[in-house]
């Protein structure tokens, strides 16, 4: 509670609460990270669609949202995907949000940045063993 | 030189030397002049027609302004100043016709051509060529031609500029080039389909125009706008050849020679250039400790402590330290502090042996006074137990140059009998034909003697210094204005080692003396910086210490390996046989855990600072460099070269004493092999085998 006062980048701020209340925005639903999906009830955008706004469980990093939601939210889909889920592939992976600038980012092979990997690049020299006389 | 002449060059009237070409004419002028042919070392050709000019009042058609001078042009009518046009639409036709010509026979591609981004061809087309080609009949393919194995041929791509042709039979003295058949069917060829003989192969394909010679290890490797371009010095003979050091990354991928009018001119030998992949191979990248007679890899923590320990707990006068031949001018300071401090007399760079540096001589004694450049104003020179062409093959050409432009320049050599590429008088072998040798001098306004290695690292070589110098004061190669007594050394290291004083003091041991002295058991501790050229594996029970980057015989004798970078890998002083002190610089990290040699140095005086005074008083590059200047100022002085001025006291070099009759050996018997660098290199080795015939290595074959 004193980290959604205090902090923007944790679940809502006060102020999309009140603007939610506001707009009589109602619960649609949730996706598997504990996001909840709102629409408003009278459409106020300009081109006549409903507002929707996504309140983050947790840190508020647009990534996170998955692509179902995603589409919902940009208004790519009218329906909410609780009502008509996307078809999943089986070579679809999971949704995963971006990485980058936490421990767990993408380091590409042979990058300083790798943990617990030795950055050398063994090519550009060969080392002198002793056994090799 | 002496008179000069009023022209006007596209209108604006400039005053120039009536010995200039029209071409060099107007780039005094500011006009720059297309070109593939002319090359201002070689001479001159003509025959690619691209520096087409207008002459007013001249024959009504373009000329060729690398062919004509600037004496011969007319003056106008009414005694006006000769005229020269290169911005008229006749010369912009004529260029743009000529490099159709051109471009009938050349292939289009660039794409994957070596040459590509740094070729001639490619720039003239953009710059003066036509937007589109005309033509639409086949083009000619040429053969590819075997060259040896530096060179990659790709005939298809020649224009026949014939400069690689004036390049080796003018500057390499080898006529293993020339030009066959003609028009269409002109090729350039080694004729015999053999390696090309000389040193200086590796320059051809600097000054090819295009991409039909290319460097053969650097095939296909890079391209030149992603390499990081590092000036800095040589170090693979005393010459200290300025060279640019290309690298990507962490990885060195060429070496190109830079421009010095007193060093190198423009030219470096096959060594300098293709040591490259002997720097990747078989470097020290960690230190290393023996344990039960194995040695096996230690962090750094253990190697120095240990180290420390040894040098702590040994009396000084039971510890040698040996300086090698490719060490920077810092490390050495460092070792010398470091060594003062303990007490070391037994220190000796002068690996080769040579009597260098002892006695009253002062600088002069032991450097190439004339200058390299000095060579082309002397009227007589005597080589004396030395081969220029294996010890420093840009010097070789330089006198070759010399020996071209002065009818009158006498030549002598005492020493075995070597193709050195110019006509010179074999005066003898050894010591014994000094005397008689001498008198080739007599009458020379500018004498000059050339003492190598060769005559000096023998166990007499006190005395046949001592010969030579007052054989040379008898005919006074050191007078007014002229001093003719040059020392060539073999290694780059050396001058600043004796400009250090990095000799043996008052009771110390000298080189062989401090090995002897090991086997004898009469030293504990040899602190080795990167001295590998002796040979036995066995230094008695002496704990061996060596620092270097190579793994090589220093290596193998070691009881603990400090890894430290080599001369392209640190910043540091290099000062080559002329004393002209030079910077090389860093071109890439030195690899794995090894550091620059000076910091290993001055980490190990701090922990040895209870047996020091305290731990050397450096603690960066700049602070030890200036300790360096104070203790010898001549290597403060960058880029500077011989005077002449030096005082050089002839009598005060060698000592009097019995001369050995046996025939000098030169001090390089395998130019491929004189460091562990070049000893590591693949190159060399291929370089080793086929100018000594064995081996023809295929054009397709070794393709990279």
């Amino acid at each position: 509670m004193l980290k959604q006062i205090f902090t923007w980048w944790n679940g809502t701020t006060f102020g999309t609460s009140f603007t939610l209340f506001r707009r009589r925005a109602r619960l649609v639903g949730k996706d598997g990270q504990g996001n909840r999906y709102y629409e408003e009830a009278d459409p106020s955008s300009p081109d006549g669609h409903p507002r929707r706004w996504v309140l983050y469980h947790g840190v508020a990093e647009a990534s996170r949202v998955p692509a179902d939601w995603h589409g919902w939210l940009h208004h790519t889909f009218s329906a909410p995907p609780t009502d008509e889920p996307l078809v999943r592939r089986d070579w679809e992976k999971d949704h995963l949000p971006n990485m980058t600038g936490t421990p767990l980012a993408y380091r590409p092979k042979g990058s300083l940045a790798r943990v617990g990997v030795s950055p050398g690049v063994p090519d550009v020299y060969e080392p002198w063993t002793p056994d090799a006389g | 030189m002496s008179d000069t002449r009023v022209i006007k060059v596209n209108g604006e009237e400039v005053e120039v030397p009536t010995d200039l070409t029209l071409l060099q004419a107007c780039e005094i002028a500011g006009e720059e002049i297309p070109r593939f042919c002319y090359h201002e070392r070689l001479s001159v050709a003509g025959n690619c027609r691209m520096c087409l000019i207008e002459v007013k009042g001249g024959p009504p058609k373009p000329v060729a302004s690398c062919a004509q001078n600037v004496r011969d042009l007319r003056p106008g009518p009414d005694g006006s100043p000769p005229e020269l046009f290169t911005n008229t639409p006749m010369v912009k036709k004529a260029r743009e016709g000529v490099m159709e010509f051109l471009l009938i026979n050349h292939p289009l591609d660039c794409p994957i051509c070596d040459q590509g981004g740094e070729c001639d061809l490619q720039d003239q087309a953009m710059a003066y060529g036509r937007d589109g080609s005309r033509y639409t009949e086949n083009k000619r393919a040429v053969e590819e031609k075997y060259m040896g194995p530096l060179i990659k041929t790709i005939m298809t791509r020649c224009i026949q500029c014939t400069r690689c042709v004036r390049f080796a039979t003018e500057v390499a003295g080898v006529d293993d080039l020339g030009l066959v058949n003609r028009g269409e069917n002109a090729e350039i060829t080694t004729y015999l389909e053999k390696a090309v003989q000389s040193e200086l192969t590796g320059n051809l394909i600097d000054i090819c125009p295009v991409g039909a010679l290319t460097s053969r290890p650097y095939a296909f490797n890079a391209r030149p706008w992603e390499l990081k371009k590092t000036q800095t010095i040589d170090a693979m003979d005393a010459m200290g050849a300025n060279i640019r050091v290309d690298s990507r990354g962490r990885e060195i991928l060429r070496i190109l020679p830079r421009l010095h009018e007193d060093v190198n001119e423009e030219w470096i030998s096959d060594k300098t250039r293709f040591i490259w992949d002997g720097l990747k191979r078989q470097r020290l990248d960690k230190p290393f400790v023996r344990e039960n007679g194995k040695l096996r890899p230690a962090r750094w923590d253990e190697a120095l402590g240990l180290v420390a320990e040894k040098l702590g707990a040994t009396p000084a006068d039971r510890i040698g330290a040996l300086v090698g031949d490719l060490v920077s001018a810092e490390s050495m300071k460092a070792l010398k502090d470091l060594m003062a401090g303990l007490g070391v007399k037994h220190i000796d760079c002068r690996q080769d042996g040579a009597p260098l540096g002892e006695g009253g001589a002062g600088r002069a004694g032991y450097l190439f006074n004339s200058g390299f450049a000095g060579v082309e104003a002397a009227d007589a020179i005597l080589l004396v137990g030395t081969n220029p062409r294996a010890e420093a093959p840009v010097l070789n050409a330089r006198i070759r140059k010399a020996w071209i432009g002065n009818l009158g320049l006498k030549i002598g050599l005492v020493g075995e009998a070597a193709d050195l590429t110019y006509g010179y008088e074999h005066l003898g072998a050894g010591p014994g034909d000094l005397i008689s040798a001498f008198e080739m001098l007599d009458g020379a306004e500018r004498p000059m003697v050339i003492l190598g290695m060769g005559a000096l690292a023998r166990a007499d070589g006190r005395a046949v210094l001592k010969a030579v110098a007052s054989l040379a004061a008898s005919r006074n190669v050191v007078r007014e204005g002229w001093n003719g007594f040059n020392v060539l050394h073999t290694a780059a290291a050396r001058v600043a080692g004796l400009d250090l004083g990095l000799v043996p003091g008052e009771g110390g041991l000298d080189f062989a003396g401090i090995l002897k002295a090991a086997r004898d058991r009469d030293l504990d501790v040899i602190y080795n910086l990167g001295a590998d050229e002796f040979e036995g594996r066995d230094l008695g029970g002496a704990f061996v210490i060596y620092q270097g980057h190579h793994g090589d015989a220093g290596a193998r004798t070691a009881d603990v390996i400090l890894p430290g970078a080599a001369y392209t890998e640190q910043n540091g002083v290099y000062v080559n046989a002329e004393g002209r002190a030079q910077i090389a610089s860093r071109a890439y990290f030195p690899f794995g855990d090894a550091r620059e040699d000076w910091a290993i140095i001055r980490a190990l005086s701090d922990r040895l600072a209870s047996k020091l005074v305290g731990p050397l008083p450096y603690d960066d590059l700049f602070a030890l460099r200036q300790a360096m200047i104070a203790d010898a100022p001549s290597l403060g002085r960058v880029d500077e070269g011989p005077t002449g001025e030096e005082p050089l006291d002839l009598g005060a070099l060698g000592v009097e004493g019995p001369l050995d009759g046996a025939a000098f050996r030169y001090a390089v018997d395998n130019f491929w092999f004189t460091n562990p660098i070049a000893r590591a290199s693949e190159t060399m080795a291929e370089c080793a085998r086929a100018m000594a015939g064995v081996e023809k290595v295929a054009a397709e074959e070794s393709v990279r």
